[in-house]
């Protein structure tokens, strides 16, 4: 359960002062399927790095799980995500030297995991995400969909609570962004993990359950479907 | 942790040309630094003790107001009873030798060599039967032979000879005032030309037999100098404060100088020139240490999207701190290796065959007492030191830019291209 209450955010860009957002709630179910879509520019980012507590609020709350963000320090903002918190970005952010095994299971080792049950997770996700059998190839020797997949299965593979993705389809072609919408919303409905994911495409936004507009750092529609 | 420094690793084969290059930059410094420690130590090593061989020997007796005016070389300021603590230290088993040294003018004339001349030059009057024991002029005739006792002779330096074109036959006149306060001209005949490793001798040496300069100057048997040799293992100070002890009781109130309080001008020279060659090490070592911070940054600023990445992800700094130290280290590690073999390889070759200076050390006083080649000398410590210092430092220089990275907020690194 995640709760916006009135954040703000607002950036400095030399003398001028960029407000990114202006005072936007929202409150998030436990495994919604969830698109903030708007034009470029309107605060999506801004809005998924401050649930992915990568950014600083200025003003309003943020709580995920009944934990307020605001008070959390530097340490703790680390951790909270580590054990919380699924990352999937527009440009797939592979470890270009890390083959697809690699790139999925050192999310577990930073977790500690045991190293046997490392494999066995890394191996299952990934063979969920449709890479059985490209375990040990590098990024660079698979395609912009099948590394997105190996970002997908990086993002699951420790079962968060919540997934954030930042158009996480923008870099691929329709038809690729929409295999990864169904694996994604297929991952959503077998785990139950609260998908939240940004778009400016409207096909994209016909994926989500609910669509949350952003305008100029508000929000002017929430509709779900 | 060993997910990290399996990273550290993969980043370091993955990126070939760069880990080469950064890791042979650290390589030919470390090998310079290497290669000229082992000549300089070397030339140190054997300017000291072509010094001692050919011009301060181990220790210098002498009277104590003689050391004070030492420039002006007073024959009056002696040692009078010289062949007395000669005997008692030989009787010691300490070779010691007795000498004598005076400013003069040498003449030149047509006859000989040309055309008539005159110049200033420093005389060593020698005990023929002695001197050899305490210096090393054996085998350094290279034409002629050397003074004999009593006689008119003399023995030149070779660089000497060739700049005045002296050759061993030709008549010279060396004059001086004597310790009677008058003016005396000595005939001398050459018979000898030396050339010894120590190129100040050669230019300057010409060397007399000292019973026959005595009776020219009134001496009266006395000597200016006792000229010692110890062995080259000996405790020096030791030795020297021995010796003072046997020659107190003669009453005749002498100094006893080691050779590196003789050398004291020539050694302040020597520290000079090490701190200048200080400056070419720390100069050798910058150049590692930009080498590597660059590659390192290069490094870090490429993989800032990819440093965000960790850090959402939930990396702490510190992992991501060790890894580029881990991948630094890894690159400081290749190239010391690389370095300190090749070093070693080139040292082989300075120690046994050194390169040779000959021609420059002719017509430059470039203070070191070595003629010809300038051989290396083995310094372990150079070697361990130089090892430690590139993998270390290149870990410490990543820490910097990696550091700066990390102060970057996470929005920023995974928004940078
Ligand atoms: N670091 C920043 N410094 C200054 N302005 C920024 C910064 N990040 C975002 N902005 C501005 O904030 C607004 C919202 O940006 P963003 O959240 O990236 O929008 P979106 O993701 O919807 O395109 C934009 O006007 C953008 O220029
Ligand atoms: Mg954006």
């Amino acid at each position: 359960m995640i709760q916006v209450q009135n954040v703000i955010r607002n950036y400095k860009a030399g003398e001028t002062v960029v407000k990114a957002l202006k005072g936007v709630s929202l409150d998030i179910g436990d495994g919604e399927f969830l698109s903030i879509a708007g034009p470029s520019g309107s605060g999506k980012t801004t809005l998924l790095n401050l649930i992915g507590c990568i950014d600083a609020l200025d003003g309003g709350e943020i709580t995920i799980e009944g934990q307020p963000v605001s008070g959390m320090d530097k340490k703790t903002k680390t951790e909270f995500r580590r054990n919380n918190l699924g990352f999937i970005f527009q440009t797939y952010n592979l470890i270009p030297v890390l083959s697809a095994y690699e790139n999925v299971s050192f999310v577990l080792s930073i977790l500690n995991i045991p190293e046997k049950e490392i494999e066995e997770r890394t191996m299952r996700i990934l063979k969920e995400v449709g890479l059985e059998g490209m375990e040990h190839r590098r990024p660079d020797r698979l395609s912009g969909g099948q590394q997105q997949r190996i970002a997908i299965a990086r993002a699951l593979v420790k079962n968060p609570k919540i997934v954030l993705a930042d158009e996480p389809t923008a870099n691929l072609d329709s038809k690729t962004g929409e295999e990864i919408l169904k694996l994604m919303k297929e991952m959503n409905r077998k785990y139950h993990t609260t998908f939240i994911f940004s778009t400016h495409d409207s096909m994209v936004m016909d994926y989500a359950a609910r669509l949350v507009l952003l305008h100029d750092g508000q929000i002017v529609s929430d509709e779900r479907r | 942790m060993r997910f990290i420094i399996s990273l550290a690793l993969k980043n370091l084969t993955r990126y070939k040309r760069r880990t080469i290059i950064t890791a042979v930059a650290i390589a030919v410094g470390l090998m310079m630094y290497i290669v000229v420690d082992s000549i300089l130590l070397g030339a140190e090593f054997e300017s000291m003790r072509n010094l001692r061989w050919y011009e301060t020997a181990s220790a210098r007796i002498m009277h104590p107001d003689y050391w004070e005016e030492r420039l002006m070389r007073p024959l009056d300021i002696s040692i009078d009873d010289p062949n007395t603590i000669v005997d008692a230290l030989r009787k010691e088993g300490i070779a010691a030798a007795p000498r004598t040294m005076f400013s003069a003018d040498l003449i030149l004339y047509s006859d000989d060599f040309g055309e008539d001349g005159n110049m200033p030059v420093q005389v060593t009057a020698v005990d023929p039967e002695l001197d050899n024991t305490v210096f090393r002029f054996e085998d350094t005739l290279i034409e002629g032979r050397f003074v004999e006792s009593g006689t008119n002779e003399l023995v030149i330096g070779s660089w000497f000879a060739e700049d005045i074109g002296a050759k061993v036959g030709y008549w010279v006149t060396l004059v001086t005032r004597g310790n009677g306060g008058f003016y005396e001209a000595m005939d001398m005949q050459i018979v000898g030309i030396v050339n010894c490793p120590n190129p100040n001798v050669n230019r300057t040496l010409l060397m007399v037999p000292i019973d026959t300069i005595g009776d020219y100057l009134a001496m009266e048997g006395a000597a200016t100098e006792i000229n010692i040799a110890l062995p080259e293992n000996a405790e020096i100070a030791e030795e020297v404060a021995r010796i003072q002890q046997l020659i107190d009781p003669s009453g005749n109130d002498l100094l006893v100088v080691s050779w590196d309080d003789l050398a004291r001008d020539y050694v302040a020279l020597a520290e000079a020139k090490r701190g200048g060659t200080g400056m070419i090490l720390f100069l050798v070592f910058i150049i590692a240490a930009v080498g590597i911070s660059n590659t390192m940054l290069m490094a870090i600023y490429e993989r800032i999207r990819e440093l965000g990445m960790m850090r959402a992800l939930g990396m702490n700094d510190r992992s991501i701190q060790l890894a580029f130290m881990v991948e630094a280290g890894g690159i400081g590690l290749i190239g010391s290796t690389i370095g300190v073999l090749l070093g070693i390889a080139i040292n082989f070759y300075m120690v046994n065959v050194g390169i040779d200076f000959g021609l420059l050390m002719r017509d430059m006083d470039m203070g070191y007492r070595i003629q010809s080649s300038f051989r290396g000398t083995w310094s372990p410590s150079t070697i361990i030191t130089a090892f430690f210092f590139g993998s270390i430092l290149s870990m410490l220089v990543a820490w910097i830019p990696t550091r700066r990275a990390l102060k970057m907020d996470i929005p920023s690194c995974l928004r940078h291209q």
